[in-house]
């Protein structure tokens, strides 16, 4: 079981804190969303973790190894940074070979990791004659190259048409299944909401949130229960008599919040108060990440750069 | 951690990426073209040079394919994806240079044998002995060879290929020629007038033949050294 450990770490680019003190683990068996506004810090942490950059101060390790000590590291961890790395020039399958080599992956593996993501049918042509999606599925192929434990994309539904955001969420959660170690930054995050278990949060180079995704949802945001009536009277009474924290919107529906539609729906049964419109709603991810930030106030005050 | 598989790696990057053996190709056929339209207008001053004229071309075509060879990791994040397949960067380049100096080697001395025999054809009476010519070609080799590593080094300082061709082809086709002119002695140390001295009959300079690729070895040395040491120093 592998496992990326970070502790305190900072990156500094002359004197602003890109980074600043993070401690995380990603575990794995799990998708764990990096979730921050761009320029939050996420992609540097990445650069940190594969020993790209150099850290100011602090570690991150994988497995316990820092990755430039790992041996034939494609083989343990695979990462997507930017799908624009492969050379316009060179065809999809030249680009997996080279790299292939470099950590004596079998040319099988090539293959094998374009038709995971689709890309055996395009694989001789020059990746400048690409789309976009298509780059960052080549992009995401080279990650998945040497079968590895971990597994690090940054924003990888960049690009990707709808079809290609459905492959990837379902890619996500295989990988995750299969008992991989699996970090995957974003800045959407209806996105972010569909693929991953876990959260980490990233505001201005410091960690927000560490935290499953459901408890994360539920402890910031109260789901709730619009209804529409003809009996508003009624149901303002039943309401009421039930102890429902209820209000009543301009448009005459009714909002009821910490209550659930199975039980209202009953309750307005049993009372023949008459139901056009019962629905629950939900709470978004959306709504809890805004609820976190607006406690941040330097998040609303300052645009953040990108 | 071995060297064999970074070297694999940087060998087929440079036999995938088309304009990389092609710069390779131009360098054979530049150098024996115009080696053999300079042989044709020859003067008798420098028989040897004047089977090899081509090289100033030539050179041209070794520094291109150096500096391509290089500068194409500085593109959109590539060099972040190489090395993170090899963190340990001081093996990574030393397999670049390796990928680059054994093909370059190979089509310089490809490159030396032709236009020899290419100017012994049109030179006739007045062509170079074999001895000499032989000396030429293998020397034509080694400098084509330390060129292309001359332009990787700084092409890796520079990290970016056009700085890099914006520095040296002018350098080697007009500020060598106008300086080599004005003043001998200082120029003769000069990467691209050192190496070429191998393709000369006679010299005045203190620089022979091998001294002189010796010079030119010196510089691609230092070029790859100062690109080693600004790769390792700083963040990808």
């Amino acid at each position: 079981m592998t496992s990326i450990d970070v502790r305190d770490l900072t990156k500094e680019y002359g004197g602003r804190r890109a980074v600043d003190g993070l401690t995380f683990d990603v575990r794995p068996g799990r998708v764990t969303g990096f979730l921050g506004p761009n320029g939050a810090g996420k992609s540097t942490t990445f650069r940190l973790v594969l020993g790209l950059d150099r850290a100011t101060a602090g570690t991150a390790t994988i497995g316990g190894t820092a990755y430039p000590r790992l041996r034939d590291p494609l083989r343990r961890v695979g990462a997507l940074l930017d799908a624009r790395a492969a050379h316009g020039s060179r065809t999809a399958r030249g680009h997996l070979l080279a790299l292939a080599a470099s950590n004596r992956i079998p040319a099988r593996r090539v293959d094998a990791a374009l038709e995971e993501t689709g890309l055996t049918a395009v694989a001789r042509r020059r990746v400048r004659t690409y789309s976009l999606g298509m780059r960052q599925r080549l992009g995401i192929a080279a990650a998945l190259l040497g079968d590895p434990e971990v597994v690090l994309l940054d924003e990888p539904a960049n690009g990707l048409d709808p079809e290609g955001i459905v492959w990837i969420r379902a890619l996500l959660r295989r990988l995750a299944a299969e008992g991989r170690t699996v970090l995957v930054s974003s800045h959407l995050m209806g996105e972010t909401a569909a693929f991953a278990d876990h959260l980490l949060i990233l505001g201005r180079g410091r960690l927000l949130a560490d935290t499953p995704v459901r408890e994360f949802i539920h402890a910031r945001v109260q789901p709730h229960v619009r209804i529409r009536t003809t009996e508003p009277a009624a149901l303002a009474d039943l309401l009421a008599r039930h102890g429902h924290d209820a209000s009543r919107d301009e448009d005459g529906t009714w909002t009821v919040r910490h209550a659930r539609g199975d039980d209202l729906g009953r309750l307005m049964s049993e009372a023949g108060v008459p139901v056009l419109e019962l629905a629950t709603r939900e709470a978004t991810l959306e709504e809890a990440y805004l609820d976190l930030t607006a406690a941040e106030t330097e998040f609303t005050a300052q645009p953040q750069e990108v | 951690m071995s060297f064999a598989p970074a070297l694999h790696a940087e060998w087929i990057k440079i036999r995938t990426l088309r304009s990389l053996p092609a710069a390779l190709a131009a360098m054979v056929v530049v150098t024996a073209a115009f080696s053999a339209l300079g042989a044709a207008d020859a003067d008798d001053s420098d028989r040897l040079f004047s089977a090899f004229f081509g090289i100033n071309f030539g050179q041209v075509a070794a520094v291109a394919f150096g500096t391509t060879a290089v500068s194409a990791e500085f593109r959109g994040g590539a060099l972040r994806l190489t090395l993170s397949a090899v963190p340990d960067r001081r093996r990574w380049f030393a397999a670049k240079a390796t990928a680059i100096a054994l093909p370059a080697l190979a089509a310089g001395l490809l490159t030396g044998c032709v236009t020899l025999l290419a100017g012994r054809a049109v030179l006739g009476a007045s062509a170079p002995g074999w001895a000499e010519g032989l000396r030429g070609a293998v020397g034509c080799g080694l400098h084509l060879t330390l060129m292309a590593l001359f332009a990787a080094g700084l092409a890796t300082v520079l990290r970016s290929g056009v700085a890099t061709l914006s520095v040296l082809v002018p350098f080697l086709l007009i500020v060598s020629f106008v300086i080599g002119d004005l003043s001998a002695g200082v120029a003769d140390y000069l990467p691209d007038r050192a190496g070429q001295v191998a393709l000369h009959s006679s010299w005045e300079g203190t620089l022979g033949p091998w001294s002189g690729l010796a010079v030119s070895a010196l510089w691609a040395a230092a070029a790859l050294l100062a690109g080693g040491w600004s790769l390792a120093r700083r963040d990808a």
